[in-house]
């Protein structure tokens, strides 16, 4: 009786590892072929003092990683990215949820906001580029036009090295935080609608139905939400390259900008390789311990 | 049932990895004659004269080749290259600007020496002494210039001039109380968006070629001086002095020039002046043909106590050099295209674009009374100086516009910026000494990608 | 009765409250866009003249035909194509992987997520060479069959992360319900998971799709004939050396944004409450 019971869970167990075999295979076929084998590629590019072109590479060993713990470049650039993190999670994600919330409330009457919020997201990066350095221009934009008003004086924004960061990482915010929204819309449908019905009988206002009801209930999509926004954000190329290019001086460099510059533009692939594996082990780490911190207690 | 699901997976798993290489069928069309030919000639009136001289070798050549033209945006070309070598898969000829990453492309082994072709040519009495200077490297000629003399020079607003009574400057001390009487009248003196940070250093490498002439920027770069040299340093010191006259626009470092903020002051006729490479003459008239006209052209005045000659330019002497990856008959046939570029037929299309072409006739082809000063200025100039940024190292080229970024927004003193990229030169001196011994490999590496070639 | 009228009231204010602040991120959001559009319309010297924030000054149609002639057609087919393979196969192959990680108890499940999420973290820009070779060496380069691969696999990562908490959220008892009818795990993730898992591959849908459609490094890595390229190089034409086009670029931009709009309209409706309750009723 008993040992039966034994190989009959033990049967049951290798049939789910079996299962899970193969609605795992293609996706790690994939991403062995796609990611593992480039990041192991960017590793032993990593150990080489390389132009990124020549048939010749020269092995160095450590010499790029040594280079890389003291290069005072990398950890503004390191700086920076968390710098743009940690705002970003705290502009977006409430932003987004804040919207998601109100349409959520409002129901299908609403669907134009909607789709007029998302807009930012769809936008490329060379039209925002393009337009918001008109906007942002010291001379005749509309920020300085908007302080004129007020009796300012012109401000440079992109230009000075203290408001650049800032400013692109609001720029930043507002192409992203529509996708938020969608992803907590997308947390609202899992709240089972006669939650909401109950509420409402229980003569539970809309404030209290958020606060004690919805608010507890979407914890887990804010959670992995903050995920994505840190990862995103310590990876960030976009936007900066096209606006800023980094400048002015270190002031929006980031890892992602300063990795390319060494491979693609500076010759010095074999550097590069290192900033992008400095790069890959600082985010991980980040996002790890993270994931841990935020996850600790529920799991089990 | 299960077997079912089992089947549908399979069958995803195939569409994920197959149905793409199925898919394919004509990408290995391409044979041994056929010339690949990147470039970054995407717009017009580039996308013309690149096309006009590829056309006209595929009529007309009776090498048995054709060449096949890839147009690629230059924000990205340089990037699309590196990838492309790295793998091995250099074009058979490419274009690109002279300098640093043309030399490193030969150090890599990614571009043949065409000395004998051009010698049995005409193309060699046709081109500029300079252009040919231009195109070479270590003795040998590996590039053949075309598309656009450009020098850096001082675009004006003719009216504004008259209005206030300026005239041409012929010192620094003129140019400066031009400055400071457009300033008075409200009007930026020079429409600068150096936020593309190259802008900012045309300004620099004037300065600094009229308080020391060229030797400073040589020795430097041979390793045998500074570049914190006296001449660097005023230079920096003078630009800062600018920027505190107000002879800038606001916000100087945040202003696009790719996304046209500078040419916009001139357009608005809210800048008087505009210090950038002579190309502007093309820009300026497909804008608008009727601004053209108001537009005058001098180069960078001389400075009265320094003893520097006021000859020497900076620019390039070509725009585009068109290297080569092949060797044999396909190299004499893409010698041959690259002939084509200069040929009188495309010629006509560049000069109709208010470019000069480099070569020695040049002038009997401009009507343009403002290209042909340019011309002029480039055929005194007693040497031009290629762009410090595409001239020197890639790293050091960074340092510098970096450092002098930061110059420009008085964040740095000029001392420090130029401190940093003697730092960088030094840098990549002793990385190249420790390499020495590696230049043999790299003439093997040469070897062995043309073996790889001929194969 | 009292404290109704003054909850209604305070209601009331708090919508308009709302409303105001809704109409105004609604105008933060737009502006740009509007701004877009507008310089689409102006001719190149007008718009430095006038400056990029003024109307113009009359709709200059050119623009757009110009660009429709040109080879946006061709661009937008390629676009279409690699967007639809790519999405549907990104879809059911996060789905599929998403599945046991949310679901199943096995000791692997940890690590390999783990794994595959700290997959989010690698830059696009390493993989392009490694990439470059296999297109080069399958034959596949300057197709656009090569853009698939790195376009599934690069979503993938993110998109297993929020399905597999997406597929947590679902209540347990459905399954123990359907595992009592003796319903096996793959029919199981067919009928029950795979439906209600809608909101979030709608997520996916939006976000991936709009990554896609604006995809810029890789097409520019592995194509390089003109027939081959997709809708963010079309641009290319209007970016000279030293100078660009702005409303053509502008124009393009518009042209290649419009159809986003359409597929956010059709998937953004599996966002609305109530559906999965009704998918659980039943």
């Amino acid at each position: 009786m008993n040992e039966k019971g034994i190989s009959l869970v033990q049967l049951r167990q290798r049939k789910t590892r079996q299962t899970a075999a193969l609605f795992l295979a293609p996706v790690i076929i994939l991403l062995v072929v796609f990611i593992a084998y480039p990041i192991i590629d960017t590793f032993i590019t990593s150990g080489y003092q390389w132009n990124g072109i020549s048939a010749d590479k020269k092995m160095v060993g450590l010499a790029n990683w040594a280079k890389l713990i003291k290069d005072t470049k990398f950890w503004i650039a390191f700086k920076n990215n968390v710098i743009i993190m940690i705002l970003s999670i705290i502009i977006q994600i409430p932003l987004g949820l804040a919207m998601a919330t109100f349409l959520d409330f409002g129901g299908k009457k609403l669907t134009i906001f909607k789709v007029i919020w998302f807009i930012p997201m769809l936008m490329s990066s060379v039209a925002i580029g393009f337009l918001f350095t008109y906007a942002l221009a010291t001379n005749g934009g509309i920020v300085s036009t908007i302080s004129g008003w007020f009796g300012g004086s012109n401000i440079d924004l992109l230009g000075n090295p203290k408001l650049a960061l800032l400013t692109v990482i609001l720029i930043i915010a507002w192409q992203f935080t529509p996708f938020y929204m969608v992803y907590f819309m997308a947390g609202y449908t899992n709240i089972p609608y006669d939650v909401f019905e109950a509420a409402r009988i229980d003569g539970a206002t809309r404030g209290q139905y958020f606060w004690k009801i919805a608010l507890p209930l979407l914890i887990p999509s804010i959670k992995s939400a903050a995920i994505l926004s840190m990862v995103g954000s310590l990876k960030y190329f976009d936007l900066i390259y096209v606006m800023t290019g980094g400048g002015p001086g270190t002031a929006t460099e980031l890892m992602a900008t300063y990795m390319y510059k060494e491979s693609f533009k500076n010759f010095n692939m074999g550097y590069g390789s290192a900033i992008a594996g400095g790069m890959f082990i600082l985010i991980t780490m980040v996002s790890m311990i993270t994931m841990k911190l935020i996850n600790g207690k529920q799991e089990d | 049932m299960k077997k079912r699901m089992y089947k549908i997976m399979a069958l995803a798993m195939t569409a994920a990895m197959v149905v793409p290489m199925a898919a394919q069928t004509t990408a290995f069309a391409a044979d041994d004659k056929e010339i690949t030919y990147w470039n970054i000639a995407v717009e017009s009136p580039d996308k013309d004269i690149v096309t006009a001289a590829v056309d006209k070798f595929n009529k007309e050549t009776e090498s048995g080749y054709t060449v096949n033209q890839v147009a690629i945006q230059n924000d990205t070309y340089k990037e699309k290259l590196v990838i492309a070598m790295s793998s091995g898969e250099c074009p058979d000829m490419y274009s690109s600007w002279s300098g640093g990453p043309m030399y490193e492309y030969i150090d890599s082994g990614f571009a043949q020496p065409i000395d004998d072709l051009l010698d049995q040519s005409d193309v060699k009495d046709k081109l500029l002494d300079a252009a040919i200077e231009q195109g070479s490297y270590n003795g040998h000629v590996y590039a053949i210039p075309y598309l656009n003399v450009s020098l850096a020079g001082i675009f004006y607003n003719k009216d504004m001039f008259e209005k206030y009574g300026l005239e041409e400057p012929k010192t620094l001390a003129d140019l400066e109380n031009i400055c400071a009487t457009l300033k008075e009248n409200g009007i930026t003196p020079f429409a600068l968006a150096n936020a593309s940070k190259w802008t900012g250093s045309m300004y620099f490498m004037s300065l600094a070629a009229r308080y020391g002439g060229l030797e400073p920027f040589q020795n430097a770069v041979a390793g045998t001086g500074k570049f914190t040299d006296d001449c660097f340093i005023k230079a920096g010191e003078k630009i800062q002095e600018w920027v505190n006259n107000g002879y800038f626009p606001d916000g100087v470092n945040s202003l696009s020039e790719d996304d046209g903020q500078a040419k916009q002051l001139m357009y608005q006729e809210t800048a008087g002046m505009l210090l950038c490479g002579s190309w502007y003459t093309g820009t300026f008239q497909t804008d608008s043909e009727e601004f053209y006209q108001k537009i005058g052209w001098f180069p960078f005045p001389a400075i009265d106590d320094s003893d520097a000659d006021p000859t020497i330019q900076i620019g390039t002497v070509g725009d585009q050099f068109i290297s080569f990856n092949c060797e044999g008959d396909k190299l004499a046939a893409a010698f041959e295209c690259a002939a084509d570029h200069l040929s009188d037929e495309v010629a006509d299309i560049t000069y109709s674009n208010n470019k000069i072409v480099p070569v020695k006739d040049a002038g009997d082809h401009i009507k343009d009374p403002v290209v042909k000063e340019i011309f002029d200025a480039a055929q005194e100039a007693s040497s031009i100086q290629l762009w410090y940024d595409q001239y020197l190292p890639t790293s050091v080229a960074s340092a510098h516009l970096d450092g002098l970024q930061e110059v420009f927004g008085l964040t740095k003193t000029p001392q420090e910026a130029q401190e940093e990229m003697q730092t960088a030169m030094d840098e990549y001196l002793s990385t190249k000494s420790d390499s020495g011994a590696a230049d043999d490999t790299a003439e093997e590496a040469t070897d062995d990608a043309a073996a790889d070639d001929a194969e | 009765m009292d404290s109704y009228k003054k909850s209604r009231r305070k209601s009331i204010i708090a919508w308009v409250i709302a409303f105001v602040l809704a109409i105004g991120a609604a105008i933060v959001s737009f502006t740009p866009f509007i701004f877009m559009v507008l310089n689409s319309f102006k001719e190149k010297f007008e718009m430095l003249t006038k400056g990029v924030f003024q109307l113009p000054d009359q709709l200059n149609w050119s623009n757009y035909t110009e660009v429709l002639t040109g080879g946006f057609a061709n661009y937008f087919k390629n676009s279409v194509i690699v967007l639809a393979v790519s999405l549907i196969l990104l879809l059911f192959i996060s789905a599929c992987a998403s599945y046991p990680l949310a679901r199943f108890k096995f000791k692997m499940a940890q690590p390999i997520y783990a794994i595959i999420v700290a997959c989010m973290s690698i830059p696009v820009h390493i993989t392009l060479i490694p990439v470059f070779k296999m297109a080069k060496s399958t034959g596949l380069y300057d197709t656009i069959w090569s853009l698939i691969g790195p376009y599934v696999a690069f979503a993938v990562p993110i998109s297993v992360f929020i399905l597999t908490s997406f597929m947590k959220e679902i209540p347990r008892e459905i399954e123990e319900s359907a595992e009592i009818d003796g319903c096996g795990k793959i029919q199981m993730f067919f009928s029950m998971i795979l439906p209600l898992s809608k909101p979030g591959m709608a997520t996916l849908a939006i976000y991936n799709g709009v990554n896609m459609w604006n995809e810029f490094s890789f097409v520019n890595t592995l194509t390089q004939s003109a027939q081959n390229r997709t809708l963010p190089l079309a641009i290319w034409e209007f970016q000279g050396q030293y100078s660009m086009n702005t409303p053509m670029i502008m124009a393009v931009l518009t042209l290649t944004l419009l159809p986003m709009v359409i597929m956010f309209i059709i998937f953004q409706d599996k966002l609305v409450k109530g559906m999965t309750a009704g998918a659980v009723k039943g």
